[in-house]
This record gives C-alpha cells, sequence and structure tokens, in this order.
C-alpha cells in the first residue's frame, strides 16, 4: 500500500488494519500527530486526508490506500510558517505543545474553506479537539487572526536564541 | 511495530456486489465501515477480527431522493446526514461528537452499533425509528428489506447493512437533547419525533441500551408516559435517576415542538 | 531585568507549531519492546494465587515481572521527608484499589503484550472496600491499612493540628456561631499526554530512562530506591511534558519500563492508554471540610473551628505534605485569632490521590471564600466589607503564627472591586495593609499582634 505524505509518496510495509495514526508514527517517523487517546475523541491525532481533517487512529490503512494525507510537518517549516502555525506561536495559543499538532491541521483545513468563519463557527469545527493547558481562548483568537489574514508570519522568529535584542540570562544556552 | 493489528484477512470489495459476496452468510466476518467504533475496540484488545471486511470502497455511499422514497447507501456518513434536511435525522445527525468524527462515522455502523458500556451508542437509531425507516440487508437467504424496529430488535444480527429506504420528510419533527459538557463525544439521552398523516412516532436514545419507542407516549400524546418503555441505565454519563428525571423533560419539548410546527 | 514585563516568544513555541516538539512518545529506538499491566479488577483484594508463566512462555514475550523482581518493591515518596513507605510498586499478597498494578509484560507488539496479559493466572479474595472516609472512623470500617484507618505520622499525632488562642472563648463570645460543610471532589488531571516511559539499557550497564516526569531528580531517586542502584548509574532524559498538572510526579511507568528493561536487554516502551489514565492514574483529593466560624454581628470574625478530611486513596503518596499545606491556609487572607485547627488523611480503597495545582490549598480557599459568603449573608454584611474588616495586615500573625510582613489581601479587593465596576464605602475603600489601629483594632485582635516580626 501506498500514501502520499506532504507531498511525498511512501511505499509502505503496515499491515491493512493497522491505524493511519501507527503508520505515520511508526512506520514512517512522522511523529506530529499524537496518540492522545486512541479513541477519537481528544483530536491530537488529526491529520488532512485529502485535504479534509481526519482521526487518524480511527482510519485502518487500507482505507486510504493511495491517499494524499497531510501532517502539520507539511504545512510550514521555522523558515517559512504557514498563517496558522505563525498566528499559534504569536498569539500563544500552545503551552505544552501536545495538542497543537492536531488543532493547526484542522485550523488550516477550516480557514482554506471558510476565510469568514465566525467565532462560534471556529468553535464548532474545532469542538472535537480538547487542550488541557490553555483553556482555548488563545487558541481561537490565533484561527481568527489566521482566518481574517491578520497575521505578521516575518516577525515570528525562527529561531528564538538568534535574536539580537534577547533579554540579559544569566545561564548561556539555559531556555531561562 | 507498535499497536499492530492481529493477524487478520482484509476484505476490499469494490462494489456493491463484490461486499455482496465478500460477506457471504456473514460468519466470522467483522464489517468495518467508518471505523469510529470498531477502531478503538481492536487498539484495546477488546475485538480481534478474523475476516475483516473493509467497506470503504464498495459504492455503498450516497443520498438518492426518488419521487416518494429517499435511499441512504449504508456508508454515508453522519456528517452528509446532517447536511441532508430531512428531520429528526439532520438534527440527531449535527449532535454527534465533532466534525471529523462525524465525517468518518456512517449511517450503518450507527444503525449497527451495539449498547455501549460506558455511554449510549448508536444515536441515530431514535430518529432513524420515527422516521419508520426500511432497512436492506444482505446475508443468509439474499437480500431483504426489514421495518429498522424489528432490525434493531435482532432481525439485523449478523446481516450487512446495504441502504435505509425513508418515505420522505414526514409533516412534522422535533429533536430535543440533554447536552452536558461532560460527555463530550457522546449525548447521554435524546428524544426524537416525526408525524405523519396524524400517526405520531416517538423514540429515546440513552433511555435504554438501545433506542426504544416511546408506544405509550405516542398513543397519549402525554409526557408524563415517557417512562412506560423505559429502561435507563447507570453509565459514565448519567445515571439511571437523572435520566428518569430528564426523559420526560426532552419528551414535552418535542411534543410542544411539534404542535407549534402543525 | 529586561524580561520581566516583556513580551518575549516562547523558546519552544516554533518547535510546537511545526511539530518538532519532542515528547516520550516520539523518542525513537530500535526495536523496542511494549509493555502492558495487568491491574486489579477489585477494590480490595487477597492476591491468592500469581502464575506468569504461561505468559513468560507467550511467543513474542520477553520479559514479564512482579513484586518478587523489585530489589525493593515498598517506595515512600516522601521518605526523604521521613515519611515511612507503605505503597508496593507492584502488588504483593493484596491489592487495594481497582487499577493497581499486578504484573507488567514486554513483548514484540502492543497485541502480543495484551494477550499475554489473558495468560497470567490470579486468583483473588474479595474484601470489603471502603470509599467513604468519613466512614473510616467507624467501629466496624474496614481496616485497610497497616497503619491504621488515618495517617499517624505527623510528629506523635494522627492529624495535623493547629492550636491558636483560646477558641472555647472566642465561642462563648460570638453573637452568632456559622457553619458549613465543603466537599469539592476528585480530579483527573486528564494531561492530553498520557503517561509513558521508555528504557533504554546501555553498554555499559547504566539505563537511559526518557520519562514525561514534571520532577526528574525526584524520579531518579524513585527508581534508584527500587533498584537499590547508586543514582550515576541512571540517565534521565526529560524534555517537553505534555501537560503534568501535579499528576506526572508519581513516577508511575519509569520503574517497571527500568525492570523489564534489565530483564530483556532490549528497550522497553510503556505508553498508557486513555482508559488507564483515568482508571489508574492519581487524581487531585476529595476532601470534607466542616467550618466553624464565631463571628460578632458586626462582622468579626472571632474564632474558627475546623476537621478536614483528605481522601488519601489506598496509599499515602504525598498526602500528609497536601494536608500540611491546607492547615496552613485555613484562615485564607484573613486574621483570625483563635483556632482550633484537626485535618485528618484517611485511606480509602479509591486510586491514591496526589498533587494538582494548588494542592492541599485550593480546597481550604474553595471553603474559606464560600463560608465567608454565607457568613455574610447571616449577618447581612456585604461580602467585600466582611473581607476587608478581616484581611491580613502587616503585623497580622497567620493561624501557624507567623508573623506577615506585607500582605496583599486588601490590594487585590481594591482591584477586584474596580475590576467588576463595584463601589465600596469611603472607609473600606481607604483602608489599607497598614498595621492594626483604632477601630480595625478591637480588643480580641491585640494579642495576635506581632509588629517586630517575631513569631
Amino acid at each position: 500500500m501506498k500514501l502520499s505524505v506532504n507531498g511525498v509518496e511512501r511505499q509502505l510495509a503496515s499491515s491493512p488494519l493497522r491505524p493511519l495514526l501507527h503508520v505515520l508514527r511508526d512506520e514512517l517517523g512522522i511523529t506530529s500527530p499524537k496518540a492522545g487517546c486512541q479513541q477519537g475523541g481528544c483530536g491530537a491525532c488529526t491529520v488532512l486526508v485529502e485535504g479534509e481533517p481526519r482521526r487518524s487512529c480511527l482510519i485502518p490503512l487500507a482505507a486510504v490506500d493511495g491517499a494524499e494525507i497531510t501532517t502539520v510537518e507539511g504545512l510550514g517549516a521555522p523558515e517559512s510558517l504557514s498563517q496558522v502555525q505563525a498566528a499559534f506561536a504569536a498569539h500563544y495559543a500552545a503551552q505544552c505543545g501536545f495538542c497543537t499538532s492536531g488543532f493547526l491541521v484542522a485550523a488550516h483545513a477550516l480557514v482554506e474553506r471558510e476565510p469568514e468563519v465566525t467565532r462560534e463557527g471556529v468553535l464548532e469545527a474545532l469542538g472535537g479537539h480538547v487542550c488541557r493547558c490553555t483553556g482555548y481562548v488563545k487558541i481561537v483568537d490565533a484561527v481568527l487572526a489566521a482566518a481574517r489574514g491578520e497575521v505578521d508570519v516575518a516577525a515570528v522568529e525562527p529561531d528564538v536564541e538568534a535574536r539580537p535584542d534577547q533579554p540579559e540570562i544569566l545561564v548561556p544556552g539555559s531556555p531561562a | 511495530m507498535a499497536v499492530s493489528a492481529p493477524a487478520t484477512e482484509v476484505l476490499l470489495p469494490a462494489s456493491r456486489e463484490e461486499a455482496i459476496e465478500a460477506f457471504g452468510d456473514g460468519a466470522g466476518v467483522t464489517v468495518l465501515a467508518g471505523g469510529t467504533i470498531l477502531m478503538p475496540e481492536i487498539a484495546e484488545g477488546r475485538l480481534r477480527p478474523g475476516r475483516t471486511l473493509l467497506l470503504v470502497r464498495a459504492g455503498l455511499g450516497g443520498v438518492h431522493s426518488g419521487s416518494s422514497t429517499i435511499r441512504i447507501g449504508a456508508t454515508t456518513t453522519v456528517a452528509e446526514l446532517a447536511e441532508l434536511g430531512l428531520e429528526p435525522l439532520a438534527s440527531a445527525a449535527a449532535n454527534v461528537a465533532d466534525l471529523e468524527v462525524r465525517s468518518q462515522g456512517t449511517v450503518g455502523g450507527n444503525l449497527c452499533a451495539p449498547p455501549g458500556r460506558e455511554f449510549p451508542r448508536g444515536d441515530l437509531q431514535a430518529p432513524l425509528l420515527a422516521l419508520a425507516a426500511r432497512v436492506r440487508s444482505a446475508g443468509p437467504g439474499g437480500e431483504r428489506v426489514d421495518e429498522v424496529d424489528s432490525f434493531l430488535a435482532g432481525e439485523g444480527t449478523g446481516r450487512l447493512v446495504l441502504e435505509l429506504e425513508l418515505d420522505g420528510p414526514p409533516d412534522a419533527a422535533a429533536h430535543a437533547v440533554l447536552d452536558r459538557p461532560h460527555a463530550h463525544s457522546y449525548t447521554p439521552l435524546a428524544v426524537a419525533a416525526a408525524e405523519r398523516d396524524g400517526v405520531l412516532r416517538i423514540a429515546a436514545t440513552g433511555a435504554a441500551p438501545r433506542a426504544v419507542r416511546l408506544h405509550a407516549v405516542e398513543s397519549s400524546r402525554d409526557a408524563s408516559d415517557a417512562l412506560a418503555d423505559a429502561d435507563p441505565q447507570d453509565d459514565a454519563l448519567a445515571s439511571a435517576w437523572y435520566r428518569r428525571k430528564m426523559l420526560p423533560v426532552l419528551v414535552a419539548r418535542v411534543l410542544a415542538d411539534l404542535k407549534e410546527a402543525r | 531585568m529586561k524580561a520581566v514585563g516583556a513580551r518575549l516568544p516562547r523558546y519552544d513555541g516554533v518547535a510546537h507549531v511545526t511539530g518538532r516538539t519532542t515528547y516520550v512518545d516520539d523518542v525513537r529506538v530500535s526495536n523496542p519492546l511494549w509493555v502492558k499491566a495487568l491491574r486489579s479488577p477489585h477494590h480490595y483484594a487477597e492476591i491468592v494465587r500469581l502464575d506468569t508463566s504461561k505468559a513468560e512462555r507467550h511467543p513474542g514475550v520477553r520479559a514479564v515481572v512482579t513484586h518478587a523482581d523489585v530489589p525493593s518493591n515498598v517506595y515512600g515518596h516522601l521518605e526523604a521527608l521521613g515519611v515511612p513507605a507503605d505503597e508496593p510498586l507492584l502488588a504483593d499478597g493484596e491489592v487495594r484499589y481497582l487499577g493497581q498494578p499486578i504484573a507488567a509484560v514486554a513483548a514484540e507488539d502492543e497485541a502480543t503484550a495484551l494477550e499475554a496479559l489473558d495468560l497470567i493466572e490470579v486468583e483473588y479474595e474479595e474484601r470489603e472496600p471502603i470509599f467513604d472516609m468519613r466512614k473510616a472512623f467507624d467501629a466496624g470500617a474496614p481496616r485497610i491499612h497497616p497503619w491504621g484507618p488515618v495517617f499517624p505520622h505527623f510528629g506523635p499525632h494522627p492529624q495535623r493540628r493547629i492550636r491558636k488562642g483560646d477558641v472555647e472563648a472566642a465561642f462563648d463570645q460570638a453573637d452568632t456561631i456559622v457553619e458549613g460543610v465543603y466537599r469539592p471532589q476528585a480530579i483527573e488531571h486528564v494531561p492530553l499526554e498520557p503517561q509513558v516511559a521508555l528504557v533504554v539499557p546501555e553498554a555499559n550497564g547504566r539505563l537511559t530512562i526518557y520519562s514525561c516526569t514534571q520532577a526528574m531528580y525526584f524520579s531518579m531517586g524513585v527508581v534508584a530506591a527500587h533498584l537499590q542502584w547508586p543514582l550515576n548509574k541512571l540517565k534521565f532524559v526529560g524534555g517537553t511534558v505534555g501537560g503534568g498538572f501535579g499528576g506526572k510526579v508519581d513516577t508511575a511507568s519509569e520503574t517497571v519500563c527500568a525492570l523489564l528493561a534489565l530483564k530483556a536487554q532490549r528497550p522497553v516502551k510503556w505508553r498508557w492508554t486513555r482508559r488507564e489514565e483515568f482508571l489508574a492514574s492519581s487524581t487531585r483529593a476529595p476532601w470534607h471540610v466542616e467550618l466553624a466560624d464565631a463571628v460578632t454581628s458586626d462582622g468579626w470574625i472571632l474564632g474558627r473551628r475546623t476537621l478536614t478530611l483528605h481522601d488519601a486513596g489506598a496509599y499515602t503518596r504525598f498526602s500528609s505534605y497536601g494536608l500540611t499545606k491546607h492547615a496552613f491556609h485555613h484562615t485564607g487572607a484573613y486574621t483570625i485569632p483563635n483556632v482550633h485547627f484537626d485535618g485528618y488523611v484517611v485511606f480509602t480503597n479509591r486510586v491514591p490521590t496526589t498533587a494538582m495545582r494548588g494542592f492541599g490549598v485550593t480546597s481550604v480557599s474553595f471553603a474559606v471564600e464560600l463560608h465567608l459568603n454565607r457568613i455574610a449573608d447571616v449577618l447581612g454584611i456585604d461580602p467585600f466589607e466582611l473581607r476587608l474588616k478581616n484581611a491580613n495586615r502587616i503585623g497580622d500573625t497567620t493561624a501557624n503564627r507567623v508573623p506577615l510582613k506585607d500582605p496583599s489581601t486588601i490590594q487585590v479587593m481594591h482591584a477586584a472591586a474596580d475590576r467588576i465596576g463595584l463601589e465600596l464605602r469611603p472607609e473600606y475603600r481607604s483602608m489599607t495593609n497598614e498595621p492594626r489601629t483604632g477601630a480595625l483594632l478591637p480588643e480580641h485582635l491585640v494579642a495576635q499582634q506581632s509588629l517586630d516580626g517575631e513569631e
């Protein structure tokens, strides 16, 4: 069986009933989709299948044989972030980050199909994604900012250490 | 390998005919459509399928509206039903879980959902009962059509659902849901009703291990008869006590909405 | 200082949004084994027989461990603070909560590990469990812990005690006694990242342990104690925790993986399912807080009696520490000169409870603030004014006699009033946290003052 993942065609050895989540994580080493519940209830495993958000923990490989899969790695890299990625970074919409990949691909699909989406629309579309850290407000703000094109992608530093006006830190190399 | 799928033969029919043939008499066959119910069972080792029939390519999806009959293919997604505008099915479908799960779950899987141990399953069974749906299935003895009532009562065991047939929109419809934040993806209790030619059909999700018709309410049109046909259970979402308190409230709401709609 | 008040990017923000942040489950090693644990199906039972031999022989199984494989099976999370050990890593002879781990299997994949669990033979003799901590003191209540119904090691006492002033006199002098019972319930942490550990045996005999712990050095100590190893044989690799909230200090997966890795001489990974998280991971404790306040009709709180029960679940873990913090805060942000506090850590057959955001203090704050509203209601006094009057001020002392140097109750109350657009009466608006004088220093508050900072 095969998949096209983030634009790259991959041949697969996994068994046909293996969940797409584990095919991506363990056979292909694409670890952004997470095993948060393996019941389809938390959203952390969400990937795009043919551009549509789907729970990869619920999809047997055989059901997506030949399909185009997009994960967060395919949305953008540090030097070329997508709108939603830059928005999440700028709005502090990620704390521990475990739910973030799932939110990002779903948000990306949402702003593509509905740039005029309202706050209620965001809550409805992303209502299946659980976050235990942020309380959701900054996530919704980030998604709306991305939808409205209000994000200055260039302002998000790909490498924090490289900032010239870095505040004084006591221990070089420390994240403090 | 992490969660390896246990050794299982996977059948991937590419047409309705191939699906019927692959299903055969159904012995030892696990049918997998959207996977929303079965994949977690497999992941936790509660289900170890021998032969798995994947319906993803069997062409059993799609909704066809004829002059008097609506045909809904077994692998039509819950999301598609939410867009169909056919009440009370559309409201019940829109209330299922979330966008991703609705896009993956199918009406066939929902219809055949076994009673959940920890939460009610099969949210679409009640509206299908209210709409007097008919179920076309394949299996031993060939293709046949059952009333959804008898299908759910046991006639559906060991059958492969092909499609549902409905008689077009009812004269009036209503749907009421008990939504609790902690229930997240699941529905603790819901009531669906449809009226056609003065005849009322009303059914509940979460009032018994499976969806039930509330026959007493259908005769009396009185919400205080709501519990006569119910068998509420304790589960992870709500106690039987709470369900007994809330079912008459939901039924009253539905009866009031039907009256408004007339 | 350039950082305080500055709007700085998270140093891991870009990594989070590009999927590059590495959690334990993302660490890749060759050929790991996968772990599943056999967990007790009973709330309270004796283990009459345990036989893992069939599981050990199952094809694809590389190691099985039980209590017999643990060099030091019983450990106490607070041993370093002098609290004796009481909890087995793997159950030995009995189980005291549903979900308690009894044995663990490492196999080539999770499905095989699950099959092996079915082959472990266990015979139980069920005993009657106790779930309601209020019943723990009853004569016929089940005794589930060798220490007795409650934790007995608060010095010489079976409870955390605070005594100050003369609470009997306060209750005699009061115009009204206001009572209340507050019962915040257990809460699951539900981190998005379930409990997970990966242990790699190194060629030089050390173990590398990838852990989701919130407390690296602490967990290192726990593993070393169970294995009876020196610390320098362990290399802990932490990193981004996918949500902890206090629930990932319990070191719940590392040691079992270490034992299996040593037996199998292969890397071993244990990733809990969401079901295991809800079933077996520790929770915030249920509490039972009874308050009785002696108050005057013009709103002075003369004295407080408190009885707290804290549900530790089946083992002690950090409960005594949480209760102690609860005790220190039982007067809240307010000055109450006469107090009588008794708090008990009670054992029940629940999952052992642990820290969660504000450990011990959230429960008492909940009780205290609701109780103040109740007092305001009973007395017909504005709830803001009641608080401002009794608020901590410089020179007041806490229930445990700590002199307050710069308490901020009044400033916070004023800021809160501003936020909600509440007009305070001038005498309350002009209050500060300066030491009490005049009308704010009634007779009953004189003795508790400590203006020179001495306890």
